[in-house]
């Protein structure tokens, strides 16, 4: 009696093991292939901020790139913010998009979000942004912020023929990109003694912040010979302060290629910008994602580097927007 | 018994005069603390000195007062709004609107059944600008009178709405160059941010004409003292009469218009409008009333504090970067003013009322200005 009813306890526990085995493996099984089967045709795409030309750029060239391979499109922004990054993640995954591309809030704020999506079967490409963190997205494909910096050092150096006073207007100080930049014209301007660095402020990559900072940095420094700024919206801010003291002599280089800059430089207000390939960057990643969703794989390595190009006067009539024409 | 009768009027003389000392020790005090933001003032500019040798020249004075103009104009539509007891959050995001309505103008407006476009010129477009802010205040002041929506919710929704309007206006992007076409006879923009009649920015004396203008309406109009008293007690001035919903969507109104005037001051000194312009401008509004001494709660505040307060933060801010100091730094001590002034501004509160209750004290015994007889028996 009471060894058939443990023989009959032992033999339900196994068959309910067995059973939740199955039902996991079914889960598992099930679900993944059911998220493949069921997945829709939409690609999802995520960038910082709509009201800047750069991301704006990035984005439509995503989604042009996107809609050509007969995929549908969302775009949506966080605006640097994480938790909105989450959000607008979570509603990607509870449309079961194909794959999402994503110009990230920030390198460690987004791991987690970016591995929610791929342990959803959904494959993320990183674009114009790295996270802090391999093996989880598909792809990290990125301008050579490192290198467009060394380009603007050079070519800064060139203008001002390795000599005189110059300023350096910094992104925000949070913000890795601004960083990288700093350092890259570092790298290179450090190895002229007779460039001096006589300030360094950031403008929180904003253009009245760099107007007015750049103003009062006149007023130390009136005899400056050159001004290199972590992006275009800072140096056109450079600019117009120095247009406003009546400085024209004044070398100014930013960095990103935006479409004023490029229009500064052509009118010979500004003399040089280093591209970021935001559109080329972008594409890239559609393709890459097409190819995923296809195959399984995508043929690339993860961290994928992209070169800028240096936009001077003599080449400006070559780029568009955030690409060569 | 006229010992002790003398005794008492020696220690009642005593208690006069001590009272006498501490009201004047108090009221001593009490002038120090109104004057405390032009001593804050005095302070920054007696370091940064000493300290650089750039920083005290008549140019970067010019150039120094010249950014304090654009939060002064806005700190002191704030301070209107303060005085009524309000606040007004959607002033950093008029200015934006203002600078892209500005762009759209200056770069002609489409009118699409007719087919044309029009190239306002520069006087028309300024004056439109500002009437889109005034509308701006127009609305806020009608959400908070007519629908009871409290002031800090109305303005922080007409924050995003404001910046929304100018994000959709502009698709986002940045109005280049607003310098204008002499083909289309909309040139001049940019001698708001450029010109210079008396040797003085055009903002300077924009500030300077409305400070003017505020201390008339606040010191020689009804509207001032209706203002001041609704700020004080608001039911009580509703009951003795007072139009006080016309004040409050007013000052909103003003409020919106400085903002205007601002986004109009930057778009032109950059020549190029950016729909972000003015992110965070309204708590450097704030800061600077605060500094200046008004009180949150409406009711006490004046046009000479407030300019001070915007002198008190513009000037800190420049001499950090001229001393090269990192942001870090200049966010941390800004945010340190900001708190010092309102705790001296309690403190002040404190001394106000002790030094009400010493004089109290004074005056009743320099009534009795004979000595006091024998008291009344019982």
């Amino acid at each position: 009696m009471s060894s058939r009813t443990r023989t009959r306890t032992t033999a339900l526990g196994s068959a309910a093991l067995a059973g939740a085995l199955l039902l996991t493996a079914c889960g598992d099984d099930g679900g993944s292939s059911e998220a493949k089967s069921s997945k829709s045709n939409l690609i999802t795409i995520i960038t910082p901020a709509s009201d800047n030309p750069f991301f704006k750029a990035e984005a439509a060239a995503a989604k042009k790139k996107a809609e050509k391979l007969g995929y549908q499109t969302s775009v949506a922004s966080h605006d640097d913010d994480p938790n909105k990054q989450s959000e607008l993640i979570d509603g990607a995954i509870s449309r079961k998009s194909a794959a999402i591309i994503l110009d990230n809030a920030g390198a460690d704020a987004s791991i987690g979000p970016v591995r929610k999506a791929t342990k959803a079967g959904i494959p993320v490409f990183l674009i114009d942004r790295e996270i802090n963190e391999t093996g989880i997205a598909k792809a990290q494909i990125v301008s050579n912020n490192a290198q467009g910096a060394q380009l603007a050092g050079q070519e800064f150096v060139k203008a001002m023929k390795g000599k005189g006073d110059y300023v350096e207007l910094t992104g925000k100080e949070s913000d890795t990109n601004a960083g990288v930049r700093s350092k890259g014209f570092k790298d290179v301007l450090s190895q002229y003694p007779d460039l001096k660095r006589v300030a360094r402020q950031t403008a929180n990559w904003d253009q009245q912040e760099a107007f007015s900072k750049m103003e009062t940095i006149l007023q130390r420094h009136p005899d400056i010979e050159g001004v290199i700024a972590g992006n275009d919206t800072m140096a056109l801010g450079a600019v117009a302060a120095l247009k406003a003291d009546k400085r024209k002599d004044v070398v100014v280089v930013g960095f990103d290629g935006s479409p004023d800059a490029i229009a500064q430089i052509k009118a010979g207000k500004m003399h040089a910008t280093v591209l970021q390939p935001a559109a080329l960057g972008a594409e890239r990643a559609v393709q890459q994602a097409d190819k995923y969703i296809k195959t399984g794989k995508t043929g690339q390595p993860e961290k994928q580097a992209i070169d800028c190009e240096l936009v001077t006067k003599e080449n400006a009539a070559e780029f568009g927007l955030f690409a060569r024409r | 018994m006229t010992d002790t009768l003398a005794k008492d009027h020696e220690v009642v003389l005593q208690q006069r005069r001590d009272a006498a000392t501490q009201a004047r020790r108090l009221k001593t005090l009490e002038s120090l603390f109104e004057l405390r933001a032009f001593i804050a003032l005095g302070v920054l500019i007696v370091v940064f000195s000493l300290l650089s040798d750039s920083f005290l020249t008549v140019d970067n004075v010019i150039t120094m007062t010249k950014h304090v103009a654009i939060n002064a104009v806005l700190a002191l539509g704030m301070l209107l709004v303060i005085l009524k007891g309000g606040i007004d959050l959607s002033v950093g995001s008029t200015v934006g609107l203002s600078g892209v309505i500005a762009g759209e103008l200056l770069q002609g407006l489409h009118i699409g059944f007719l087919d044309a476009v029009a190239y306002p010129q520069v006087w028309a477009v300024i004056v439109l600008c500002i009437a889109v802010g005034a509308v701006v205040g127009a609305v806020n002041g009608l959400l908070i009178t007519r629908l009871n929506v409290a002031p800090f919710i109305a303005t922080l929704g007409m924050l995003y709405m404001a910046r929304a309007a100018a994000m959709l206006i502009s698709g986002g992007t940045t109005y280049p160059d607003l310098a204008g076409d002499p083909a289309t006879n909309n040139t001049g923009f940019g001698w708001l941010g450029e010109g210079r009649p008396l040797g003085l920015p055009v903002a300077v004396w924009i500030m300077i004409v409305l400070a003017g203008l505020v201390t008339l309406l606040l010191r020689s109009t009804p509207f001032g003292r209706w203002l001041y008293a609704t700020g004080g007690n608001e039911r009580a001035t509703q009951l003795s009469g007072v139009p006080v919903k016309r004040v409050k969507v007013t000052v909103y109104v003003i409020s919106g218009a400085c903002a205007a005037m601002s986004g109009l001051i930057i778009a032109s000194e950059l020549t190029s409008a950016a729909p972000q312009a003015g992110e965070t401008f309204e708590l450097n509004a704030i800061a600077a009333v605060v500094i200046g001494g008004a009180a949150l709660s409406g009711g006490r505040g004046n046009v000479r504090g407030t300019l001070v307060g915007a002198f008190v933060i513009g000037f800190l801010a420049d001499g950090l970067v001229i001393l090269g100091v990192s942001t870090f730094w200049q966010m941390l001590i800004k945010g340190a003013v900001i708190v010092l002034a309102v705790v001296l501004d309690q403190s002040q509160q404190r001394f106000q009322r002790n030094r009400a209750a010493a004089s109290a004290i004074a005056a009743e015994h320099e009534d009795s200005e004979a000595p006091p007889t024998a008291p009344a028996k019982a």
